[in-house]
């Protein structure tokens, strides 16, 4: 059975999506801002660097997940019986997080990172005041709730129409018990952030609470390794459950475009069943240099995060390229950068991988290796692909013409976002530390290179930006949206 | 310098890369990365290339099930045989861990690195005991060509060990690796490494 997206629900994945385009050009500038200054190319105080910083990081996840939930939510209701009123609430809760966030940053100056490692809060509470870290942290606090609480209800759906989240998995296909196709991939893929993103989101609300209460009361402490692990278990799943939620584009959109079908087999389910224990595992490649971790779960951190390469190269990108081969394609915008998001999501698990063993790890760990591979899968992969979907929303729901701007910014989107992302990798191999305000001249050209990617990055994303506000002025009035065939 | 690592059912020997007695990580990966992003352009070049073409999609499926199987395979023997090697060389237990490391206390602090001794000689294996007296701090051992040759991280309430022989004389730094509030990018000490006792840089 298939349900007719409502009213609401569309007017609230719009909104969704019209504050991430907004937030991710914005978030870009403070990107560029950084490698303008560790260039040399402008000069700011490190107080004010480190406030970008943290508003850069939590700002490009906070609105990567934000627009993977509007493609997960807008797909997903074409399976199940979803009340747009939820998102609504959550679109609220995320807008209250964002303020509080903000108003720690720019108005109380905190400045500790988005991944801040305990006690870092509470120590700069020392010195600057505890308001910065309390709405900081509060903000968070109130982002993962909404999330939590839109998890629970599409679980809540996934278990009454499936009868279970492991049947929305696919085991009855993995035991056996059931043959040929089952649940389509927008649930799969929900199934498995839903699972990866609340156990993240409890493990974050554990670490933001203590490190609360050790501000308040300083005599209230956890110990800073079990922290370190509640943080990186937090932040890797959160990052990671973004491109999870965003590749449902990929699968709902190349589908359409090659009129091929993409549908859920016994492999694919072993692949989502893999991605999920593996998502859920791997953060300790994010503690490979604390020597005080027990050996076995730092080698656990690489054979595994190995392992998590492979149901996107085997299954999910291998997928994209053989439902495109030979298919009389008409490419249009949206599908390019679907199909070129897969291209940004594979490559980004190169150098991931590479720094994943322990070896590696020694010698680049919090290098700008990191960012270069992180700003691989992000920019080209999750971000790429929220850009396609607000084209593809505005083909279902709108008016849009192709143009020939559409190539051009794609070609140039793409083109330095390699060089970007290269400029971050050279660093690493050259041993620049990453979150670093001020530069030695050795490092400064790298910088200079990525700042011209950058400043190019946003023009691209400037016309995404403007082509995708200029066809949503009509969406709604549609009626060629498919989930209104539906009915 | 061929290193030989027992795995399993034999030995495996290998060519270990050096450079200026360093040793090369980060150039492999480094190229590898290259390699293999310019092979995932290659393969959705040529998919790109083929997509206006229009067969039927039964048979391609069905082909490209049969090749996937030996990829996923190709795919796990290369992680499997990359495990087995880098697994032998971790660096938390010094392989020769019997030597007679002299040992060297390092405590970081908002923004700076107090050790014990910052004078060492070449040749002499050094034990660097890492910790943190207030928030977490990467230590992140810098040669004179600015290049990291060893790290790890600083953590109060924790001593993290990592072991390293100096093989050239010379000024090297400590960089502070773990961002550590507004200071992070001042934490840095220099140390010196002289190729005798005397003190000949």
């Amino acid at each position: 059975m298939e349900y007719v997206i409502k009213p609401l629900a569309k007017k609230a994945v719009m909104w969704h999506l019209i504050t991430t385009a907004i937030v991710i050009l914005l978030m870009m500038v403070f990107g560029v801002m950084m490698l303008l200054n560790q260039g040399e190319l402008i000069s700011i105080s490190p107080e004010l660097f480190y406030k970008i910083m943290t508003a850069h990081g939590i700002g490009m996840i906070g609105i990567a997940s934000l627009g993977g939930l509007a493609i997960m939510w807008y797909f997903l209701s074409k399976y199940l019986p979803l009340n747009p009123k939820v998102l609504v609430a959550n679109f609220i809760m995320f807008l209250l997080g964002v303020v509080s966030v903000l108003i720690g940053i720019f108005g109380f100056n905190f400045s500790d990172g988005w991944t801040f490692l305990y006690p870092l809060p509470s120590q700069s509470a020392q010195f600057g005041g505890p308001a910065g870290a309390l709405f900081f942290l509060s903000g968070i606090l109130l982002l993962g709730v909404g999330f939590l609480v839109i998890y629970g209800y599409v679980a809540y759906h996934l278990t009454r129409v499936y009868g279970g989240l492991h049947k929305s998995l696919g085991w009855d296909y993995i035991l056996g018990k059931k043959t040929g196709y089952g649940p389509p991939p927008a649930a799969v893929a929900s199934t498995m952030v839903v699972i990866c993103n609340s156990t993240a989101i409890l493990a974050g609300a554990v670490v933001i609470i203590a490190s609360i209460l050790n501000i308040l009361n300083p005599a209230i402490v956890i110990d800073p390794l079990l922290a370190k692990h509640l943080t990186y278990a937090f932040g890797h799943i959160f990052a990671n459950c973004t491109i999870y939620m965003a590749v449902i584009a990929v699968y709902e959109g190349l589908s359409k475009a090659t009129n091929r079908p993409w549908k859920s087999n016994k492999v694919f389910f072993i692949a989502w069943n893999f991605s999920t224990i593996f998502t859920l595992m791997i953060y300790t490649h994010h503690l490979l240099m604390d020597f005080a971790v027990p050996k076995w779960m730092l080698i656990v951190g690489q054979v595994f995060s190995y392992a998590n390469g492979l149901p996107v190269m085997v299954v999910t990108a291998y997928g994209a390229l053989l439902i495109v081969y030979r298919s009389g394609i008409k490419w249009k915008f949206w599908s390019l950068l679907f199909f070129l998001s897969m291209f940004g999501w594979l490559s980004g698990a190169i150098p991931a991988i590479i720094d994943a063993t322990i070896v590696v790890n020694h010698i680049m760990h919090n290098t700008k290796w990191v960012p270069g591979h992180f700003h691989m899968y992000m920019g080209m992969g999750v971000i790429t692909m929220i850009f396609g979907f607000m084209s593809y929303f505005n083909h279902q729901e709108g008016k849009v013409k192709e143009n020939s701007w559409d190539l051009f910014s794609i070609v140039l989107y793409f083109t330095f976002f390699l060089g970007l992302c290269g400029s971050f990798l050279y660093a690493g191999r050259i041993s620049v530390p990453r979150r670093w305000a001020e530069h030695l001249p050795e490092w400064v050209f790298s910088d200079q290179i990525g700042a011209f990617c950058g400043v190019l990055i946003i023009c691209a994303s400037l016309i995404f930006t403007i082509r995708f506000f200029m066809g949503i002025k009509s969406a709604g009035s549609q009626e060629n949206s498919d989930l209104t065939k539906i009915a | 310098m061929v290193k030989k690592f027992p795995i399993g059912w034999g030995t495996l020997e290998i060519l270990e890369v050096t450079v200026g007695g360093d040793k090369m990580y980060q150039q492999i990966a480094w190229t590898v990365t290259l390699f293999l992003v310019f092979l995932i352009a290659l393969a959705f070049s040529f998919v790109y290339g083929e997509s206006k073409r229009l067969n039927e999609y039964g048979p391609i499926q069905k082909k490209g099930y049969k090749i996937r199987k030996y990829y996923f395979i190709g795919i796990l023997a290369v992680m499997a045989i990359i495990s087995a090697v880098t697994l032998t060389r971790l660096p938390y237990h010094h392989e020769a861990a019997a030597e007679d490391y002299k040992s060297v206390d390092v405590e970081g602090i908002q923004f700076a690195w107090n050790m014990s001794e910052d004078k060492f000689v070449v040749g002499e294996p050094i034990e660097f005991r890492v910790t943190s007296t207030d928030v977490t701090h990467g230590f992140g051992l810098y040669d004179e060509n600015l290049q990291l040759i060893a790290q790890t991280q600083a953590m109060p309430g924790y001593t993290n060990s990592v072991y390293h022989t100096f093989d050239k004389p010379g000024k090297y730094q400590i960089l502070c690796m773990e961002y550590c509030s507004v200071g992070h990018h001042i934490m840095v000490k220099e140390i010196i490494v002289t190729d005798s006792e005397r003190g000949n840089e």
